[in-house]
């Protein structure tokens, strides 16, 4: 007779995101603001100093009206599943990535706000607090008590709803399930999505949507060639949405790297 | 061996030297961002019990069903409820935050209830025979509404205004279409239910007609770009005219009218008072099938007969010598002051019930605060793509502040009738008719109205539930009339931003990212020679204000894209011409 041990099932959490049904209504974006205590622009904040976890983009195909076409697409972190390049370059290791669940993890106490790995991020998916978190008087009623509001001088990204899968995790050790087995969890922008383009699961699992969405043909990431192999899967049946996320380098053969 | 002074100084210099290789320091800057983590002027989430208490969003006319997560007794957060038979479980972006509006800094807190009820009174007293005493309500179709109905008739010159609607009594009803041609209509962005509009999307092919790429036209089928202010051509051109001078091909616009005749049902929508809208959809048999005859919501006996619906254009000029608008439920028509302002006579008292400053409290004497979503009980009616009546509460999830008037209350008072059971009797009276089903929201179930008791009909109300009338098979086919069309300007295309109080969050949308153009924001085409943020002002006939251009392709030359907001609509609501005016 031999004895089992039971071992963690890492998951690989990722998503599917369909840009053909995003409508670029910007749920997403204020469900993850809410979620994660994300605070209302500062009089100073723009489009470059604000904090959006999510960020819907319009896209376009590059001709002028009438012939122009749009698409929205939303950028988070990408999850990055190699190489992970704002882990590397932290000098303070307030970057990790959970081996139980793939996620990349910012940790603000340890952020010195150096912001080496907003350089980093080829995603432009990292948000710097400029300006310390402040709500509408009585509007602080409102935080989310899973989620701690960040300080001023940190940077700060898209965890998946980190908080959300602890839930989880405690809502199914309470009905007695080993906590050897992934949990079921969607992120804020997930549940918020009234067209249903954003979809996510364990990458790990070969019967999850996401798993079998992100092998179809029209799926593609992110600057695939740089080989940070993204957990975010974009899909789109349209050539010119799929080209522009290659951008590939000016002068550089397609997939070179190094261009 | 002799220690000197010298040895000291060394030993501690090596030793700072040596402290600072170590991690010492460094440590105690991530201990320095510990600290800073907890200082006081970064707010501690509150504690307590999490529950779930559900509720329907009254910020626009979907009234979509919300779960609130609360803590305690305080709402965190909203998401939509799935399983619902309409909003199917979504919500939009202003609904996810809805619960952040009783804080919004600019909302109205105060206001001198007295001396406006004085002022009224006296207005009453002082009115000549021709003169009336009217309520404009940009919602109708209200337990509220009936309230005013009620009052005003039996108030002597009483009159109930409501904005325009020619299609009344009348539903779209998506899930039959198969081909939708939509003029303008944001079907995509905010029209109708937006999760009823996307399951039944799966199943009709949609061609916009814009000049503007919408969000709704980048994810049509087919786009038609008309040259801006020939919408109504181009609609003329599908029902058999020519399609010269629309900037769109007479050979598509022939395939688009194939499609419209064989590929049905067919439905078009647009403004309701264009009759080009009304005979393309009499041409393809839209009728009975895709636009479908709606019961209303049962009433009590005892309502009946209220006063009657008048439109705007119905009420003489320099008539109104007390006007009340209604303009706390949210999501109603904002129509034009200038529209209003030639209704009123010499010294008329004109008052608003509001919670922002922005809308009619600019124009009004005077503006009086009322209850916001979700403080406010209120109760939904049909959206325009529900095929049958619907009667659903929106429950208050957050208790009002002290200060605050009820406009039926106001209202009710003036005219000395008691209204305040009339959600409850309204719902009895639905439970006396006893057809239809009602979702329960919590269990997701559904139950045949005739077996529940009212009070139990009442306690799934007040819990979030709706009831759904049953289709009426006897009923006619609707007829599409049309009011009296106005023009179609040439310069401005709107772009939903909102009505009212938003959450302030939705800066997420406007100024931490342009993926919606913000309050006093104009997109124009790149050759217009502005550059992004340029300031800059918007002039109509009507007036001027100072404006934020973003350059934008997807928007023709000659175009101006801005958001639709109170002040935009007064600006540009009666204007056929604007222009952008550098600084």
């Amino acid at each position: 007779m031999t004895s089992k041990k039971e071992t963690i099932r890492p998951a690989r959490y990722g998503m599917t995101i369909d840009v053909d049904r995003c409508n670029g209504c910007g749920a997403c974006m204020v469900a993850c603001a809410v979620e994660n205590n994300v605070p209302p622009a500062h009089a100073g904040a723009n489009d470059r100093k604000g904090l959006t976890w999510i960020r819907v983009y319009k896209v376009d195909n590059g001709q002028d009206y009438p012939g122009k076409r749009s698409a929205f697409v939303p950028v988070l972190c990408q999850q990055c599943g190699s190489e992970t390049p704002c882990a590397h370059v932290c000098p303070q290791q307030a970057v990790d990535v959970d081996p139980a669940t793939g996620v990349v993890g910012q940790m603000p106490e340890r952020c010195l706000g150096c912001r080496y790995c907003m350089a980093a991020c080829p995603y432009h998916a990292r948000y710097f607090n400029w300006w310390d978190p402040a709500w509408p008087k009585g509007m602080e009623k409102t935080l989310n008590p899973d989620v701690a509001p960040r300080m001023r001088g940190v940077v700060e990204k898209c965890n998946f709803c980190y908080g959300r899968w602890h839930e989880a995790r405690q809502r199914a050790a309470a009905m007695g399930k080993p906590d050897t087995e992934p949990v079921d969890y969607v992120p804020a922008c997930v549940e918020a999505c009234p067209t249903g383009a954003i979809r996510f699961g364990d990458l790990n699992d070969a019967k999850s949507e996401v798993a079998r969405g992100a092998k179809e043909p029209r799926s593609f990431r992110l600057l695939e060639s740089l080989g940070t192999e993204p957990k975010i899967y974009y899909q789109s049946q349209r050539d010119w949405v799929r080209e522009i996320a290659s951008a590939p380098r000016p002068g550089a053969e397609k997939g070179n790297v190094n261009g | 061996m002799t220690t000197t002074r010298r040895d000291l100084f060394k030993f501690a210099g090596g030793a700072a030297v040596g402290a600072l290789l170590s991690p010492a320091p460094w440590r105690l800057i991530t201990d320095t961002a510990l600290w800073s983590e907890n200082w006081p002027g970064i707010p501690r989430p509150a504690r307590g019990e999490i529950s779930a208490k559900f509720t329907n969003c009254t910020l626009c006319p979907a009234g979509c069903a919300v779960k609130a997560r609360c803590v305690g007794a305080q709402p965190v957060s909203l998401a939509g409820v799935a399983g619902h038979p309409m909003s199917r479980g979504a919500l939009c972006p202003f609904g996810i935050a809805g619960h952040h509006l009783p804080y919004h800094p600019e909302r109205l807190r105060s206001g001198p209830v007295q001396r406006v009820a004085e002022e009224v009174a006296r207005a009453m007293a002082a009115r000549q025979t021709s003169e009336y005493v009217a309520v404009f309500d940009p919602r109708p179709g209200r337990t509220a509404s009936w309230t005013y109905r009620r009052a005003l008739h039996a108030i002597p010159g009483g009159l109930y205004i409501r904005p325009a609607a020619p299609w009344s009594g009348a539903a779209v009803n998506l899930d039959a279409a198969r081909i939708v041609v939509s003029f303008g209509m944001p079907l995509l962005d905010g029209w109708g239910t937006p999760g009823n509009v996307v399951a039944a999307r799966e199943h009709f092919r949609l061609i916009q007609v814009e000049a503007v790429e919408s969000r709704t036209a980048a994810m049509a089928d087919l786009w038609l770009p008309v040259r801006p202010g020939q919408e109504r051509a181009l609609a003329a051109a599908l029902a058999g005219g020519t399609a010269e001078g629309t900037g769109i091909a007479q050979e598509l616009v022939r395939q688009v009218a194939g499609e419209l005749a064989t590929n049905g049902p067919a439905l078009v929508l647009g403004p309701a008072d264009w009759p080009e809208i009304a005979e393309l959809n009499r041409q393809c048999g839209a009728a009975g099938r895709t636009i479908v005859a709606r019961r209303e919501t049962p009433v009590p006996e005892a309502w009946q007969p209220g006063a009657a619906e008048t439109g705007w254009s119905a009420v003489e000029d320099g008539s109104l010598r007390v006007l009340l608008i209604d303009e706390g439920a949210g999501g109603g028509d904002y129509v034009p002051w200038s529209t209003i302002e030639r209704k009123l006579a010499p010294g008329a008292a004109v008052v608003a019930f509001t919670g922002t400053p922005e809308g009619y409290a600019r124009h009004a004497n005077y503006a009086l605060p009322v209850a916001v979503y979700p403080e406010a009980v209120d109760d939904i009616p049909a959206a325009v793509d529900s095929p049958v009546a619907v009667f659903r509460l929106s429950a208050s999830l957050v208790a009002p502040p002290e200060g605050l008037v009820s406009a039926t209350d106001f209202v009710s008072h003036l005219a000395g009738i008691d209204a305040a059971a009339a959600l409850r009797e309204r719902a009895d009276a639905i439970c006396a008719a006893g057809r239809g089903r009602v979702f329960q929201t919590a269990s997701g179930a559904v139950t045949a109205l005739k077996e529940m008791k009212p009070d139990d009909f009442w306690k799934a109300l007040s819990e979030g539930g709706c009831w759904l009338d049953e289709p009426d098979p006897k009923a006619p086919p609707p007829e599409l009339s049309t009011g009296a069309a106005g023009f179609t300007a040439s310069f401005a295309i709107a772009e939903t931003r909102g009505a009212g109080l938003v959450s302030p969050l939705l800066s997420k949308l406007h100024e931490e990212s342009h993926l919606r153009l913000g309050k006093h924001e104009v997109a124009l085409h790149p050759s217009s020679g502005f550059r992004d943020g340029d300031r800059a002002a918007l002039e109509t006939g009507c007036g001027r204000i100072l404006v934020v251009v973003r350059r934008d392709s997807s928007v023709p030359p000659g175009v101006v894209q801005a958001a639709a907001g109170a002040d935009l609509i007064d600006l540009c609501g009666a204007a056929e011409s604007a222009r952008v005016v550098r600084l």
